[in-house]
């Protein structure tokens, strides 16, 4: 079997006296697209952030792209060129223009003269609708259009995996619809992408696998249509029941 | 049941100037008579200030006579002291040198205020360039200029560069002291925190009065330097702890997921610093840094106690020679004008700093 995109092994994440991550073992295939759910404080984020070590697992082994993941500055950056990542709150710089914001940490994270940087900053905001935003800086942005740059933004390091951290949750209901459309594009383009999401359609349409956590431990994990249609544990079931309205 | 909206009031009418001073001035008898008096007393006042200060005013060296009999201002003591003021005891036939250096730096700071220059590498090799023609022009030694020591360096453009050179040595420092307060190094930070709360924790007077007269009996011969460059240094030491703080509340008050996101894409920690923190740290506590700035420049007159003739002591020394000595009072609100049109120059800057970026704020 060919060497999954990430390998985690007994993987531990604590918060001073609580256990957010109780013993991890988790493979992600080259191209797979999985959707990471469960309940608020499940370990979901602390999850994904241990992957671009955002934050640092306490035991166990991750390994990305034949990296594995400790103390070593270079390991570490290396790992983070190839693992983009779209967070909840958008984070997009505010003092840079959308355009900047994508160029400038492609020319400091590849080392990319800021010509090229820019000429495939400008690709990425096409691909992602809001080249004509270019010029703007983001807070005269609508959220939907934020979250687009951010993602466009993350694309520009051409990473191999990207992490989506409720990337839809801070977004008005109307604006949903554009950020889950890019990225399903991402996903139909052969990413390997993990989301942490509550779009529980989105997880239907374009997951390969639905993993359900629950403190700080994966449950249950299987194929979207077996995942809705017949959960096995007994929690998967009651926050099916809560998040669908069953 | 369903009912029809009241119809709608007419507009207020639009306030005439009339009526405006009807509401704010003269809305009650109480409120017209203090209005008439305080008018009044404003009228007085401007009216004996112009007196003074134009009309009765003695303008040329040459009637000083008048300035015994007259009731207005003496500016003649300007024109017969102002080299004295401006230039301190620096010698008379080069004073030329000396106004040169002076809008050598003065051009320096205006530049460096210009977005145009923002930029590491700029802003290194034009204070370089400005300090480096400052001290050729105020020092000389070459080009056939005669050499004047510090010692003899006085006036305006005495202030004018301690002032400089203590913010541009001072602000680097300041980031340092900041960024180290944060490391995560505990003694690192505790080292950056021990120091920033020593050094604010002593008056400005005794770190000068250190630097200027102890410092030759601690130092070895070869570290000591110039006496203005150890108080320059002293100097810049006392701005950066204030500086430090302020920069350090600025990066305290970016979002974590700033500094996150920066990580994540795979920037270096140096770019993560230098191209997403600082500059927005800079940004939020813009009001706070002018304001220390301000008074820094303020606080260049301290110097004159180490024996630099800096502005405000050579107009003291101008107006303790006898005959010009009943006229301090026009020295003075000359050496305030001169301060206030620095000081007004850097308010307005700041002013327009903050709304060039409230524009970029959307």
């Amino acid at each position: 079997m060919a060497e999954p995109a990430i390998r985690m092994r007994g993987v531990v994440k604590r918060f001073g006296g609580f256990t957010a991550l109780d013993g991890i073992d988790l493979d992600v295939a080259r191209g797979e697209r999985l959707v990471l759910c469960g309940p608020s404080g499940s370990g979901k984020s602390t999850l994904i952030r241990c992957i671009n070590r955002l934050d640092v697992h306490d035991e166990g082994m991750i390994v990305v792209e034949g990296v594995e993941l400790g103390d070593e500055d270079a390991a570490i950056r290396a790992v983070r060129r190839e693992v983009g990542m779209v967070f909840q709150s958008f984070n997009l710089f505010p003092h840079l223009t959308v355009l900047e914001n994508c160029a400038l940490p492609r020319m400091r994270a590849r080392g990319t003269p800021r010509a090229e940087a820019e000429a495939l900053a400008r690709e990425q905001l096409s691909r992602l609708r809001v080249a004509d935003q270019a010029a703007k800086y983001p807070d005269a942005l609508s959220g939907g259009q934020k979250q687009r740059v951010a993602i466009a933004r993350a694309l520009c390091i051409e990473p191999r995996i990207m992490l989506f951290d409720e990337p839809t949750s801070a977004l008005d209901p109307e604006m949903v619809g554009e950020v889950l459309e890019a990225m399903v594009m991402l996903a139909e383009g052969g990413m390997t992408m993990i989301c942490v999401t509550h779009e529980m359609g989105f997880a239907r349409r374009v997951a390969d696998r639905v993993v359900f956590m629950e403190g700080g431990r994966i449950i249950e994990q299987a194929p979207p249509e077996r995942f809705f249609s017949a959960p096995a544990a007994a929690q998967t079931r009651r926050f099916l029941g809560q998040v669908l309205g069953r | 049941m369903a009912r029809a909206p009241a119809p709608a009031l007419p507009p207020p009418p639009a306030a005439s100037g009339l009526a405006w001073l009807r509401r704010r001035l003269f809305a009650t008898w109480f409120d017209a008579i203090v209005t008439v008096l305080a008018g009044a007393a404003l009228v007085w006042l401007l009216a004996a200030l112009i007196d003074w200060a134009f009309l009765d005013a003695v303008w040329s060296a040459e009637m000083r006579e008048r300035c015994r009999e007259t009731a207005g201002a003496c500016w003649a003591v300007i024109e017969a002291r102002g080299r004295l003021i401006l230039f301190g005891l620096y010698p008379h036939e080069a004073h030329w040198r000396s106004t040169l250096a002076c809008l050598i730096v003065v051009a320096t700071m205006v530049l460096s205020c210009l977005p145009a220059f923002w930029g590491m590498a700029r802003l290194a090799g034009l204070w370089l360039a400005g300090f480096g023609g400052f001290v050729l022009m105020m020092h000389g030694g070459l080009f056939g200029l005669p050499v004047v020591t510090t010692e003899q360096w006085g006036g305006l453009s005495l202030t004018v560069f301690i002032f400089a050179a203590v913010v541009v040595l001072g602000m680097p420092m300041a980031v340092v002291l900041a960024l180290a307060r944060r490391a995560r190094l505990p003694v690192v930070a505790g080292l950056a925190a021990l120091i920033i709360d020593t050094v604010r924790g002593l008056p400005l007077l005794t770190i000068l009065f250190a630097a200027a007269v102890v410092a030759p009996l601690a130092l070895p011969d070869w570290a000591q330097g110039d006496k203005l460059g150890r108080v320059i240094v002293a100097f810049a030491v006392f701005y950066a702890a204030y500086q430090a703080e302020i920069i350090r509340a600025g990066l305290q008050s970016i979002p974590p997921g700033q500094e996150e996101a920066a990580l994540a894409l795979g920037m270096p920690w140096r770019s993560v610093v230098f191209d997403i923190l600082l500059p927005q740290a800079f940004r939020n506590t813009l009001p706070a840094t002018i304001n220390q700035v301000v008074i820094t420049f303020k606080e260049t007159s301290i110097v004159t106690i180490i024996g630099f003739f800096e502005v405000t002591a050579s107009a003291s020394a101008a107006i303790g020679r006898g005959e010009w000595g009943a006229y301090y009072v026009e020295v003075y609100v000359f050496v305030a004008l001169i301060y206030f049109v620095f000081v007004f120059g850097l308010s307005r800057y700041g002013a327009w700093l903050e709304r060039r970026m409230r524009l970029i704020r959307g």
